[in-house]
């Protein structure tokens, strides 16, 4: 008799689905707007991650020594910069080294090369160049540069560009990140709002039925069961349906971000899909949750059976 | 008749019920009344007396304000709203708007009487197209209720009443949407659902019903009981 039952909840769960089509088409609809803008936070998220991580690889912090700093000096330097928490990486350029790329880039020009012989000698010193993990992370660096262990040894240190693209970028970060939520929190609030609405239209169209229902003997289990799981159903078509729009879209717009940042570096596609069961599946736990939750709040407010 | 053998129950038992609407109407008034095993009653009454409260209070559509109501021995004066599916099992109700399911053909209409209360679909395959024969609808089983006619909506819905053998069938105006013709129809499933055992209480306003069917007839007025005959004509 249960399996009967729970048969036949189903089975009026979907004949409610279709024989309301346009009541479903609706509802899926806005469900599946919801969804969308969730996901389409998720790839501004993902974009605004891969931009950040794209210009903090790109900064970096060059230290020139003066000419005569000894080889000691700089490998004290070396050693202590790598040991720094926010330091990604320090790289050594020596003097010579540095020479031959500046005779190198500078091939071209004779005046340049013509008072370099003049000169006599390597005009240049030892050059650090030293980058961190986060944009964030500079203020350190450079607080670590001013040293006096280091700092008479320092001729030169360019970071001053640095420093305000870098509080630009932090800026625009977290300025991106609480729109971002504040959107989020916009969205989920109306996702609610037409859940709980749809719900009690259904029930409103319904009311004579259930009336109906009531007097040839359904219990309240019987008549409320199947709009919790017409609730599933609608759920599990919004997500699908979610799915089949966002694979494609993501491989239409990926190219475009792949201008700016290089083959493959957003990878947006491989990201939903390495993530997708996680993303989706969040997602459908998610909008059932919230479904489920103002099927049972608009059933308990407008259906008293 | 009425005070035969006081060991059995009667099907339907009201004892000086009354039933109050907020703020101070006044729906039944101090009703007492006694109805038999397999008696056909018509209740009439000019309107706003009281009859379909009366006939709301026999199915837990409404509980009285005072008093005590009882049907076959079961006191639902109380009843829980969890019993109250079991009640409705055993009690078929017509109206006067058919009330039937407007997405579900006739057959899943007369079916669904069944599944709700947890039939098997072997016996439901049964019991369907053996009462759409009674009311003569074999043959429209898969139209939906706005595909028939009033009169055939009509006998959908008494059909669905019949499902479960009911001890008692209150039919609220059941003629009432209905030309002479079909209402005779109507009338006719009614008695012979009634010499199958079936108590039928018949709600009306039809004069000519009334008069064809030489039953017992009450009459209400302002919620009270003021003539109960055995072979009664409409008098008002
Ligand atoms: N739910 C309700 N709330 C308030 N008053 C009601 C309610 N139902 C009925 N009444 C009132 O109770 C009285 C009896 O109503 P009832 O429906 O029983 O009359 P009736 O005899 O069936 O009338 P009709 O022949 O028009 O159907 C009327 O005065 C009516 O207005
Ligand atoms: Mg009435």
């Amino acid at each position: 008799m249960m399996l009967t039952s729970t048969y036949r909840i189903i089975k009026f769960a979907f004949q409610n689905f279709w024989r309301n089509i346009w009541l479903s088409i609706i509802t899926v609809s806005m469900l599946v707007l919801t969804l969308l803008t969730v996901n389409i936070l998720l790839v501004v998220n993902r974009v605004t991650d891969q931009t950040i991580a794209f210009v903090e690889n790109r900064i970096e912090v060059s230290v020139y020594f003066n000419e005569k700093t000894e080889q000691v000096k700089i490998n004290d330097a070396l050693t202590y910069f790598r040991t720094l928490p926010e330091v990604k990486d320090v790289q050594e350029i020596s003097a010579d080294e540095a020479f031959a790329i500046f005779k190198t880039r500078h091939a071209n020009d004779a005046d340049i090369l013509n008072s370099l012989e003049e000169l006599g000698k390597n005009p240049f010193g030892p050059t650090l160049i030293i980058k961190a993990h986060q944009a964030k992370d500079f203020d350190a660096i450079i607080t670590a540069l001013d040293h006096p262990r280091f700092r008479d040894d320092i001729r030169q240190r360019n970071f001053s560009d640095y420093q305000s693209i870098v509080s630009k970028i932090r800026k625009t970060t977290s300025e991106i990140r609480t729109g971002g939520m504040i959107l989020s929190g916009i969205f989920f609030l109306i996702a609610l709002l037409i859940i709980f609405n749809t719900v009690r239209v259904a029930i409103f169209i319904h009311r004579e039925e259930i009336g109906i229902m009531r007097l040839v003997g359904a219990s309240s289990n019987f008549i409320r069961a199947p709009f919790l799981v017409e609730t599933i159903i609608l759920s599990v078509f919004s997500i699908l349906i979610v799915i089949a729009i966002m694979y494609p879209a993501l491989a239409l717009i990926e190219p475009k971000f792949s201008q700016y940042f290089g083959p493959g570096t957003t990878g947006l596609v491989s990201y939903f899909e390495q993530n997708g069961l996680l993303i989706f599946g969040t997602q459908f736990l998610a909008l059932l949750i919230v479904t489920m939750g103002s099927t049972a709040l608009a059933m308990r407010k407008h259906l008293k059976v | 008749m009425y005070l035969s053998n006081p060991v059995t129950f009667y099907m339907i038992h009201f004892k000086n019920v009354s039933k109050f609407y907020p703020p101070d109407i006044v729906g039944l008034d101090a009703v007492n009344l006694r109805i038999e095993h397999g008696e056909f009653v018509s209740i009439v009454g000019q309107s706003g007396t009281g009859k379909s409260t009366l006939a709301k209070l026999l199915f837990a559509e409404e509980r009285p304000s005072k008093g005590v109501v009882e049907i076959g021995g079961w006191d639902i004066t109380k009843i829980r709203a969890s019993d109250v599916p079991l009640l409705r099992r055993q009690i078929g109700v017509v109206f006067q708007d058919f009330k039937l399911l407007p997405k579900k053909t006739v057959y899943e209409n007369i079916a669904f009487a069944l599944q709700v209360a947890g039939i098997p679909s072997v016996r439901v395959r049964e019991v369907v197209p053996r009462v759409l024969s009674i009311v003569g609808l074999d043959d429209k089983a898969h139209r939906f209720p706005q595909q028939l006619s009033g009169g055939e909506q009509q006998r959908v819905a008494i059909g669905r009443a019949l499902v479960h053998q009911p001890k008692i069938l209150v039919a609220d105006e059941p003629t009432g949407n209905l030309d002479t013709l079909n209402s005779r129809d109507i009338l006719e499933l009614l008695k012979k659902i009634n010499e199958f055992g079936t108590t039928v209480v018949l709600v009306t306003h039809d004069r000519e019903i009334v008069n064809r069917l030489k039953r017992r007839v009450i009459t209400l007025e302002g919620g009270k009981i003021v003539s109960d005959v055995e072979e009664g004509r409409y008098r008002l």
